[in-house]
């Protein structure tokens, strides 16, 4: 197994913006504004995957869900 | 630093330690790394164990017993636990899970993915198909160098339910090798693990299904001996401590892993 190094690069923001949230981590658990920045996009790209990956689970699926739940015997 | 753990639900010793030689990826990974049976303290149902497995809770503490309570399915909301990855997320890694069969459909962590069969693969073609599936999404996150990835394959479970003793059953084991050595690739520190082991269905401890279903015949059923395979040091004896292990690597592994920005 080789070794597969993290890779970081560096996108560009407004001076404004940056120093804003320079501000706004102080004091808090973030070290550095990358690491605030990374943190909210991740947040941002979960909740949308969590939005695009829920096909609503309609009546209908649960009833096909039950259905093999019963074939294998797991319900009555 | 990517952590890998390859969960396949019912893999047993029985059928992998006499057909070792059959079976190259696994008898690789044992070699390379350390491997034991993890006996289990509970009763062997993959509900429950998955989710001890990821929760690091006992039955006890999760309370989660089964798929189905009071003629209704259970989700993921229902279960009042942090799994592993609801943790490490809010403490800033890349995590992911891909088809962690606790609940029916299994579940998805930070990944779009479709159960085969709502997590019930009933025929050869659909535990074809989730083993394509679930291993082509699984690569398809491992490119993107994730911090940790949990995957469940569910299909030997069905496959040893009704045709335990036959050969078939070794030629998805060896399909099942295949595919982890594909995964394995991407991974630095590995976990491959079971929730349970398997047994002919009169001598199983609990019976989780009843003698005749509308599929068939049920000829074999689960016991308490799980398979455990790994590189990392962490001491794991029962089914709680893969989350403990799991946090403790991360932990470690700061700087290397995502969070060290
Ligand atoms: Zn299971």
């Amino acid at each position: 197994m080789e070794e597969k190094e993290k890779k970081f690069t560096s996108v560009s923001i407004p001076v404004p913006l940056f120093e804003k949230i320079k501000k706004r981590i102080n004091g808090t658990g973030f070290t550095s504004v990358s690491d605030y920045v990374t943190f909210v996009l991740r947040e941002i790209l979960a909740e949308e995957e969590e939005d695009e990956g829920e096909e609503p689970f309609t009546k209908e699926d649960e009833e096909k869900v039950k259905e093999r739940l019963r074939a294998l015997g797991y319900l009555d | 630093m990517t952590f890998l753990v390859i969960g396949i639900d019912a893999a047993t010793w029985k059928i992998i330690k006499p057909n070792i030689n059959e079976l190259k990826n696994f008898r690789r990974l044992m070699k390379i790394g350390r491997y034991k049976t993890l006996i289990l303290n509970e009763k062997p149902i993959s509900a429950s164990a998955w989710c001890s497995i990821f929760s690091g809770k006992t039955p006890e503490e999760h309370k989660h017993k089964a798929f189905v309570e009071n003629g209704n399915l259970k989700t993921r909301d229902d279960i009042k636990v942090d799994f592993i990855w609801d943790i490490l997320h809010k403490q800033n890694y890349d995590v992911r899970a891909l088809n962690i069969p606790f609940v029916i459909p299994p579940y998805n962590f930070n990944c779009k993915f479709k159960p085969v069969g709502y997590g019930l693969p009933e025929t050869p073609d659909e535990w074809q198909e989730e083993l394509e599936k679930v291993t082509s999404k699984a690569i398809e996150i491992l490119e993107e160098k994730p911090d940790l990835l949990c995957v469940v394959y569910s299909l030997l479970d069905r496959i040893q339910h009704f045709h335990w003793n036959e050969p078939i059953v070794l030629e998805w084991y060896k399909r099942i090798d295949s595919v982890i050595g594909k995964l394995i690739l991407y991974a630095d520190k590995f976990i491959i693990i079971s929730d349970h082991g398997f047994c002919d269905r009169d001598d199983a401890e609990v019976q989780t299904l009843p003698e005749k279903t509308p599929r068939g015949e049920i000829k074999g059923d689960h016991d308490k001996e799980a398979i455990l395979i790994t590189n990392i040091d962490y001491d794991i004896e029962k089914l709680q401590d893969v989350f403990y292990a799991i946090m403790e690597e991360m932990k470690n592994g700061q700087g290397n892993y995502g969070n060290g920005i």
